[in-house]
């Protein structure tokens, strides 16, 4: 069947740019034929990005190969490193630390999940923590890193990683992709939307010097402001801030110090919580708080007295809202970024929402009437993906004993989504956690949060209770030993990244 | 703390209670008391779990102690490569075959160098090529072999099976109790006892039932079946001279669709026939097609056709009983208050149905021959949105649209939407970088390949043949 070409979409027009709208430009510019579509990007250099020390989660490396990135020229220009997962300090409790990794823990026996055996023999072993079974973790500990191995009879094919990078130096980099492939860069502010009278679909934007910029489809990658979704389309944001009450972050760079980490480090504090990213050069460090119960100097001097290096520069300022627009594609409008929604950033979801609100966006590529049918749709699949990371982001705030201080009273008394609240009462009762369809975070990711903030089923599973402790300690020994030998055999973080990336 | 000690009772005989009951006593510890309360006889609607499994049925069976060596010398099973469509959609027959990833040439999935060159499916695909020729062969260990890329289930009559399990049952700790069911006895919305014909009462913590669609321990509970449609089914079975290849052949009909099985002495035949009003053919059973709304209502939980039918259409049946008792065991409560347990298993149950019917409602859209005489009533409808997104993406662009839990798999739906002549409108961009010389080369060497392996594989019914005698020596004992 031929297409139409008349109703197919010919001008694109993404209004802002940082990550969300040159991550946008990039993967249109590399699905679409310029000959067929013209994109035009406006920016304005006046209006700065939120764009700070980036962490992502293993997704990251779809869309690079999507967009045909090679991994050594991208860690480069983006003073990228690698990263096996997080690391969480003070949630559960105080003075406790945790391993939230990438890719399995344990390996599954005889169709059961490895946690019901690790969970059966866990008073024979008073010391043991489910993370020693993650090869992720124990290599991430230990500083070193090695990609995952092709044969998947080798220990390191489970290994999962991301990347922790420069978000500016990202974007600066998509952007040359994108203009290599026809995008138009146009600099300037938007200082009026036209909007076709009938049906509102947006017709143009036009800038300062009163240009006109025309198109048949708009992306919003404004920012918070939402200059188009809100700004000139209105459409309500769904307020989350009642289950996540930061609203505001103070962020700065430091000087490296010490070697350099294959993970993010988040730590739980008074009101809030503080992020350490490792980059190349310079660690990323931010505060994150209810500003409800904490100041803005007691957040600074919060975030400066936890660096580990220098601090470069003055540390900027964040407000936020958490929630997301109730429909992230509105007429011939679509959301993305933090025009779209916003949660923030303790699982490295930032990029992860953008990534998704594009590639849906190309999976449901609509004909220039975008059908209210693909808008649905697009809506539908948006908006559960940011339950499910609000769920698992909600968890962290939720299983905590700590009462230190009125944001931990408040949280850990505060009621949940009724989605999180089944997913703790079937682990509260026997330990069992299912995968949800088409869910970002698996099974590996509950249980870890879960143990390490000390969530503790009831009893074991009746299906691994026949087993007895002691075959279980036989066949977690040999695993405990093979992961041991393959992480001591990788090299450091610092060394495979000198010779893979840093060399050339 | 210790899970709470359990009395399960499993009511009903036939395949899906003698599957249950044996998986339970398998998996759980001796603390819990596992009941068996049916005669001899099985569900009249046995026979509808069809007559093929999916490969992965092999390892459920085995964890029960059902090995390929049991299933081949004591029953009729013989091995299945897939279905064979007849007047499906297109008059050419097509494969619907198991089969492990299809090969990627240069990375670039298979079906795009199919919309590129126009070329066919089944000719690439060991499993599809050796069934047409009536040939099999088990796949060998070397990665690199064409064979190791085919992938197989069984063919297989339920009663043959239950019989094995019952048998392997009654040197367990199974209670078995030979009665038939007469009623149950409530305690508020929970059932306190099952009650036997001759006036026993058995009680228990769970009751499982397997009573097909007599639901003799959920019908009281109210628990709702929607019924999509009433069709009326019957099956014979015949002698053969010998073994027939090796994949269930299914064939529309002017009323309806049969399903030929092939086993090792005998063929099965089953015909699905639109239900009428006035269809009094005394031999085929009345079977409504549908679903309970939730498969686990109080403390009895629905597995197989108490719970759902489906058409054998696809080794469907088999895959969503066997689903049914793995979901159980995961679930087996840990506590008598199982209001958590309850929830998901039906979370889950909701899922797997709603998987099976997509795939099942795409074998009739569009293109099936049967519009008139058995047309699901709803196929007027435009298909479920999932279903949509699936059937819109394939084509427009050849992607696959799959969701995780789907016990199809991507090849399952390659072969469903090419076979029901769906083709995508454009191939893959990445493969203008190859010339349409060289990609229909690629696939030339690849059918080449196929073929000589196909060629050389034994007919179905020397292999298995020569594979028992194997098996019956002494060292295997």
């Amino acid at each position: 069947m031929p297409e139409d070409r008349s109703r197919s979409i010919k001008n694109i027009v993404i209004v802002g740019g940082g990550s969300a709208g040159w991550m946008t430009a990039a993967a249109l510019s590399s699905m679409l034929p310029a000959e067929a579509v013209r994109i035009v990007l406006v920016e304005s250099d006046q209006i700065g990005t939120v764009g700070v020390g980036e962490a992502t989660i293993p997704d990251v490396l779809n869309f690079n190969a999507m967009l045909g990135i090679p991994e050594a020229e991208f860690l480069r220009e983006t003073n990228g490193t690698f990263k096996f997962g997080i690391q969480f300090v003070d949630w559960g409790r105080m003075g406790e630390t945790y391993f939230h990794p990438f890719g399995p823990i344990g390996v599954d026996m005889n169709g059961i999940d490895f946690h019901q055996y690790w969970l059966r023999s866990e008073a024979d072993r008073p010391n043991s923590r489910i993370e020693d079974f993650s090869l992720a973790a124990q290599a991430a500990k230990n500083g070193r890193f090695a990609p995952p191995a092709p044969d998947p009879r080798s220990v390191l094919s489970q290994l999962r990683y991301a990347y922790h990078f420069d978000a500016t130096a990202y974007a600066a980099y998509l952007r040359r992709y994108a203009e290599a492939r026809g995008v138009q860069r146009r600099e300037g502010i938007v200082t009026e939307v036209h909007q076709n009278g009938e049906t509102g679909f947006l017709t143009a934007v036009e800038l300062e010097d009163g240009t006109q910029l025309k198109g048949d489809l708009f992306f919003d990658c404004s920012g918070f402001r939402g200059r188009l979704i809100e700004q000139v389309l209105d459409v309500a944001f769904t307020d989350w801030s009642h289950w996540l009450v930061c609203d505001t972050a103070q962020a700065v760079a430091c000087e490296s110090s010490g070697a350099l980490l294959p993970y993010t480090i988040a730590t739980a504090k008074q009101a809030g919580w503080q992020w350490r990213i490792p980059t190349r050069e310079r660690t990323g460090n931010g505060h994150i708080y209810a500003s409800h119960w904490m100041d803005d100097d007691a957040a600074i001097s919060s975030l400066l007295a936890g660096l580990d290096g220098q601090p470069l520069g003055e540390p900027r300022k964040i407000r936020f809202r958490t929630g997301h627009r109730q429909r992230l594609w509105e007429k011939n409008c679509i959301a993305i970024g933090l025009s779209g929604g916003f949660l923030e950033p303790l699982e490295s979801t930032s990029l992860f929402l953008i990534q998704e609100g594009i590639s849906k966006f190309l999976a449901l590529f609509p004909s220039a009437d975008m059908p209210e049918s693909v808008r649905k749709e697009y809506n539908r699949q948006l908006v559960k993906k940011f339950e499910q990371v609000r769920d698992f982001i909600v968890l962290h705030y939720k299983a905590t004993e700590r009462d230190d201080s009125a944001l931990w009273k408040y949280c850990r008394n505060m009621d949940i989504p009724d989605t999180l609240a089944e997913r703790i009462a079937l682990f509260r009762e026997a330990g069992r956690i299912f995968r949800y369809e088409d869910e970002l975070f698996g099974k590996t990711s509950w249980i870890a949060v879960m143990l390490g903030q000390n969530i503790r089923p009831r009893t074991v599973d009746p299906i691994v209770a026949t087993v007895a402790p002691s075959e279980i300690a036989r066949s977690l020994q040999s695993m405990t030993t093979a992961m041991s030998r393959a992480v001591a055999a990788m090299p450091t973080h610092q060394a495979f990244l000198q010779k893979f990336a840093w060399a050339a | 703390m210790k899970p709470d000690e359990l009395t399960i009772v499993v009511c009903g005989g036939g395949l899906a209670g003698s599957l249950a009951a044996l998986a339970l006593a398998n998996a759980l510890s001796p603390d819990v008391r596992i009941v068996h309360v049916s005669d001899s006889g099985e569900p009249a609607d046995d026979f509808l779990y069809g007559s093929a499994t999916a490969p992965d049925c092999h390892n459920f069976l085995h964890a029960l102690g059902l090995d390929e060596r049991t299933l081949l010398l004591e029953s009729n099973t013989a091995f299945s490569y897939g279905t064979d469509f007849r007047q499906w959609a297109a008059p050419e027959p097509w494969m619907l075959c198991h089969h492990a990833p299809f090969p990627a040439p240069d990375g670039i999935p298979l079906r795009h160098f199919l919309t590129r060159t126009g070329a066919a499916l089944a000719p690439l695909l060991i499993s599809a090529q050796a069934a047409a020729l009536g040939r099999f062969a088990h796949p060998p260990e070397n990665p690199q072999h064409p064979l190791s890329r085919a992938e197989y289930g069984y063919q297989f009559v339920p009663d043959e099976w239950a019989e094995l399990a019952d048998r392997l049952a009654a040197g367990s700790r199974i209670e078995r109790i030979r009665e038939d069911l007469a009623g149950v006895e409530r305690h508020g919305d929970l059932i306190r006892a099952v009650r036997t014909a001759t006036g026993k009462s058995v009680c228990g913590d769970l009751f499982i039932d397997a009573s097909g669609q007599n639901r003799h321990c959920l019908g009281p509970l109210s628990s709702q079946f929607r019924t999509t449609r009433r069709i009326r089914a019957r099956v014979e079975r015949s002698a053969t001279p010998h073994l027939g290849p090796p994949c269930r052949m299914v064939e529309a009909t002017a009323s309806g669709w049969s399903a030929t099985t092939q086993l090792q002495d005998s063929q099965l035949k089953i015909h699905i026939d639109a239900s009428s009003d006035d269809d009094t053919a005394p031999e085929s059973l009345p079977f409504s097609l549908g679903r309970l709304d939730e498969a686990w209502v109080g403390n009895c939980v629905g597995v197989g056709h108490a719970a759902w039918a489906v058409e054998p259409l696809t080794p469907a049946p088999m895959m969503l009983l066997q689903r049914d008792i793995e979901r159980l065991l995961e679930l087996v409560p840990a506590s008598k208050n199982m209001a958590v347990e309850r929830r998901e298993y039906n979370r889950r149950f909701n899922n797997d149905l709603k998987h099976v019917g997509l795939f099942h409602d795409a074998l009739y859209r569009p293109g099936s021959p049967h519009v008139g005489a058995f047309a699901p009533p709803d196929l007027a409808n435009s298909p479920p949105e999932a279903l949509q997104r699936k059937i819109t993406q394939f084509e427009n662009r050849g992607a696959l649209v799959s969701y995780d839990l789907d016990p199809f798999n991507e090849e399952d739906w390659t072969q469903n939407h090419i076979g029901m002549g769906r083709s995508p409108r454009r191939h893959d961009r990445q493969l203008d970088a190859i010339s349409l010389e060289q990609a229909e080369q690629t696939l030339a060497t690849l059918r080449t390949s196929v073929e000589q392996v196909a060629s050389r594989m034994p007919p179905h019914h020397v292999y298995l043949a020569r594979f028992k005698a194997y098996l019956e020596k002494p060292r295997h004992a």
